[in-house]
Formats: C-alpha cells, structure tokens, sequence
C-alpha cells in the first residue's frame, strides 16, 4: 500500500499529523492523527472553586482565551440562575470582538493566505508583499489591544469573572481605542475585497453547518444552537444533539451529530446561517463582494474570516462608543447546588461547556467540547472528498493541498486534546 | 536617551519555559533601581508569538530573555547575537509557530525593528513538561541570568 504521510503539521496550533493510505490508486484510510498529549483539564476543574474556573480555561488556548472564559462563565451562571446586566453583556461582546479580531488576522494574512498565494510561509509573504503583512499586524494589534484594555493583558485575560467583570475598565481607556478601530474597520472592508481575489481551490461539500443563532443580532455568547438541517436546540440541550467520540489514532475526541453524522462549526457555518443578522458595513461588504452564500468551499472560510472581521471592528466601535459603565461590575453571586451549559462561538466555531456544582460551589463535573474536536471528522471526511483530486498529483503537490486544506480549518490542536476516562478492566 | 526594553518571554505552565519570565521577575525585584529608570521598559510576555513586534515598538535596543533548548546541561546560560537563534530552538510550543527567531526575521523583513539592536540571553532547558515547575537545575541559575541582564543593561545604558 502506498502512503502519503506528514508527520508534524505546520501552521497549526499544537501537535498533528497527517496520513492517507492508497490502494488500487484510491485513498482507502485518512487520518488526522491527533499525537498532542491530552491535557486532562476537565478532570482538573473537579474540587475547584467555580470563581477559578474562567481563569483556569483560558489557560486551554493562548489564542482564544476569551471564548473560554466566556463559555464557562456563562454555563457556571446558568448553573447558579444568575442573569449578567445589559452592560456586562456588551462588554462580553466588545472583548470577544478583540479575540475575533487577533484571531481572524492572524488566519486570515499569516496561516491561510501563504498556501493560497504559493508561498512558503508568511515570511515569504512579508518579503514580496510587505505592505500586506504590516496592515495584518496592525489589525491583530488592534485586537489585541482590545483585550488588553479590558482584560488587563492580550493573552489570557484577567478581568472576567462569573456574574461579569471584577472591575469596570476605565472609560478613557476604552475610548482612546476608537481612532485605531476605525482605520482597522476599513482595512478589514478591503481585506474582504481582497480576499475574494484569491485563487481558492474546486471543492465543495454539501455541509450540515451548526452555529449558534440569535434572532436580532450575529450570535456570538448566546442564542440556540441552529443547524442547516433544520434541527435547532437550546444550549442546555446540545449534548441531545451532538456527541464526541474517541477514536484510536486521536487524542482529540471527534464530534457527531446524535444519528452519526459529521457536521461543521466555524466561519462558514456563522456566516451562511447568521448573514442576516450581520450590521450594516459587513452586510455591505458580502453583497459588493459578491459573495454567493452559502459558501461550501471550505478553503473560502477565509472570506468568511475576513465578513467576520469587518462585523468585529464595526460592532467594537459601536459598543465602544456607547460604552457608559454604570452599576455593579458584576452580579451577586448566591453559591447554591446546580448544573448549567453555556455555549459561545469561539473563531473557530462553537464552545459548549457543562458543569455541575455542589453546595459550596465546588465543581464536581465538567465537560468541554471545543470546535476543533467537532470539526475532526468533518476534516477527515474532506479529504476523502479531495482524494481523488489529490491521487493524480505529484506526492509532494499532493501533500501541500491536503496540509492547506486542514490549515484552512484554523484547527486548534492543542484545545481539542482532551479525553475519555480511562477504564482498566482486569480480567 | 537610549530606550531599551526588557522582555522575559515564556510559558508559566511548561516546566523551564517559565524561566525567562521567572528571571525579568527576579531581576526587577534585586535592582529596581535599573528596572524603574524611565529610559527601561520591563516587560513578561507569555505566548508572546507576534505580539513580541508590538512590546520593540520604539525601543533603540532590547535584552530578551527566554528559554533556549540547545546541545549544554540545563541551566547553561547563552549570550545569543539575533542571526544566531535560529538555529536554537525555544520548542515553546507557541501559537501557530510564531517563535522568536520568526518573529524577529519577520520584523527586520518589514522594517520595523529598523536601528533596534537586539541581544538575547538564553537559558538552557532541562524539561518542558506541562503543568511542572521550573527544574532546580535551572532554578539555581536564574541568579547568574539576572546578573547576565544587568551587566547586558549597564553596557548598554552608558553608551
């Protein structure tokens, strides 16, 4: 049997591999092979306080803290029955559009755009064309800035506690941002005009998208959990609907529908179910761009990414500009025993959190399924899509188009790496 | 007025990768009266990646401060030129491949590091593992490494 195989992935966050096995000129095994050790942190939220629990899940990802902190923040409120105010709930907003912001740029400009302009790496990019690479920093410097102010650094945040923030960020602060969001607004609306003049490859695959979905707003921290297949659930409900599974060659779980299907979440999936609810500027872009929606290109997420980024800078100008912190920072807090699940749209596509707390507060259950772990399968599934493509290229060529199309996923290793409980059955 | 920055970089839960953060804290604390000179801006980037461009805006010079895994015995301190760490690795597992050796290149590539003369003093690894402390091999020799910073700073500031 011939093979195709990438033993380390670059470009991606945390530790994969890649392997295709051929037979009789077809692809007859894919894997993504998941070697990134597990990370047990669900286990080790077990006897914490659940005030920790924002600051200890942040820790999962050094790129999307906020969405971590937010989900569990949220389940741990559902569990207590606590509603956060109005202005904690737009101060959420305006700190997970920082964390769409560094997050889509760097995808966007320095992990996806490389392979689709032939070039090696963003180095590469950077040396023919400088002016691309310095406006992309400076638009996830923009992002970044936005959690700094709010959440005291950029990488992993500080501020957000369960019932909203320990404090209210200084007012000045938060204003001083504007001059730079508006340059950014603009470059992000550029970005989407560039952004469909790149040379995408042919794919398409009849998706089952699932994102959450708010009536009057784009969803990102709450709504009920929408898929194309006209299947739509409360967040409490989520695990009715969709389960992780292991599999041998990954210690990342893998994530199906309840009848076994795979599903994606992520860019794509907001914008082709969400697109109504995008404000005025980015509904703008999507519509001089041209873009036909649905996408199912899954290497035109990053269209979708730079859609996103454009909604990011005009919703943090709004809500920065409305920005009147006024009230308690946070919601009193009653400890009492119970469970709740709080889902938010990380960059990458949903975050779902459960726990379940006792008398004191102490959580005694947690579960996380991140968007990369439901996405594993549905990469998988792509690349058998793309196989017999693949099987009539040089290997070498073979070998980048496959690695491109995991990159453009944007998958999260190194968040998807949790696991099943051991059982030791002896016999 | 020569402005340097100061920079540990590291990660806190990765075992000897916290040493450069553990020496900018160190080092703060046993000579504050160069740490808080207004020409000197001290900085502890964790999962620092890109954001290392943004913390040498502005900066004539910088000291940076980080883990390195090379061939020596765990806590072997390294005065490290820029054209030489690309061929030491910090394996810090950062976000999306963005070391320091990367990040510095990128910034030359587009001028933005234009007249910063950069030096950088490493410190060898012994584990990484997560969620470990810093190993008493390096731990022991975090001292050596904050006298390294301040003897980097002195040369520096007089000139």
């Amino acid at each position: 049997m011939k093979s195709i195989n990438v033993p380390a992935l670059a470009r991606v966050e945390g530790e994969g591999g890649l392997y295709f096995g051929i037979e009789d000129g077809r692809a007859v095994e894919i894997r993504l092979d998941i070697y990134e050790p597990p990370r047990f942190f669900e286990g080790f939220l077990r006897n914490r306080f659940l005030q920790e629990i924002p600051d200890i899940t942040a820790r999962i990802c050094g790129i999307c803290p906020v969405a971590y902190q937010m989900s569990s923040a949220i389940a741990l409120e559902n569990a207590l029955g606590i509603e956060v105010s109005p202005e904690v709930r737009a101060l959420r907003r305006l700190m997970y559009c920082g964390e769409y912001i560094e997050s889509h740029a760097l995808h966007i400009y320095m992990l996806q755009a490389p392979d689709l302009l032939g070039k090696e790496s963003a180095l590469e990019l950077a040396a023919t064309a400088p002016e691309i690479v310095k406006d992309a920093l400076r638009l996830k410097k923009i992002g970044n800035n936005i959690l700094k102010t709010i959440g005291g650094r950029s990488v992993h945040p500080v501020s957000v506690c369960v019932g909203g923030f320990y404090q209210w960020p200084d007012r000045q602060a938060i204003k001083a941002l504007l001059p730079d969001l508006e340059w950014g607004l603009q470059a992000a609306i550029d970005c989407v005009k560039w952004a469909v003049t790149l040379p995408y490859p042919d794919l398409e695959i009849e998706y089952e998208f699932v994102a959450l979905h708010h009536p009057d707003e784009y969803a990102v921290i709450d709504g009920d959990i929408r898929s194309s297949k006209e299947r739509t659930l409360s967040v409490a409900e989520y695990e009715k609907g969709y389960i992780e599974r292991h599999v041998r060659h990954s210690n990342a779980l893998h994530g199906y529908t309840a009848t076994g299907s795979t599903y994606l979440v992520g860019p794509l999936a907001r914008l082709n179910l969400n697109h109504e609810q995008l404000l005025p500027l980015a509904k703008k872009s999507l519509r001089e761009a041209n873009i036909v929606l649905p996408l199912k290109n899954p290497y035109k997420s990053l269209i979708a990414r730079a859609v996103e980024l454009v909604q990011a800078y005009e919703e943090a100008i709004l809500l920065i500009e409305k920005y009147q912190p006024q009230g308690p920072a946070h919601a009193d807090i009653k400890i009492k025993e119970g469970e709740g699940a709080g889902a938010t749209e990380a960059p990458r596509g949903l975050l779902y959190h459960r726990y379940r707390i006792d008398d004191k507060g102490m959580v005694q259950f947690a579960r996380i399924t991140p968007p990369t772990a439901q996405n594993l399968p549905q990469i998988e599934a792509d690349l058998f899509a793309l196989a017999p493509n693949l099987l009539k290229l040089p290997e070498a060529e073979a070998t980048l188009t496959a690695e491109h199309l995991v990159r453009a996923y944007d998958p999260c290793i190194s968040c998807a790496t949790h696991f099943l409980k051991l059982k030791v059955e002896e016999k | 007025m020569k402005r340097v920055a100061v920079i540990g970089i590291g990660q806190r839960l990765r075992g000897d990768d916290a040493a450069g953060l553990e020496a900018i804290h160190q080092w703060r604390h046993r000579y504050p009266e160069t740490a808080n000179r207004p020409e000197v801006r001290t900085e502890a980037l964790e999962l620092a990646g890109l954001n290392l461009l943004a913390a040498l805006e502005n900066m004539d010079a910088a000291i940076l401060v980080d883990a390195v895994h090379g061939p020596n015995p765990a806590g072997e301190i390294y005065r490290l030129r820029e054209e030489e760490i690309s061929s030491f690795s910090s394996d810090t597992k950062s976000a999306h491949g963005w070391g320091v050796a990367e990040t510095l290149k990128m910034g030359r590539l587009l001028g933005m590091l234009e007249g910063v003369s950069i030096c950088i003093l490493g410190i060898q690894t012994g584990q990484m593992n997560p969620g470990e402390g810093i190993s008493r091999e390096v731990r022991g020799k975090i001292l050596l490494l904050c006298e390294a910073i301040q003897a980097e700073l002195n040369i520096l500031l007089a000139q």
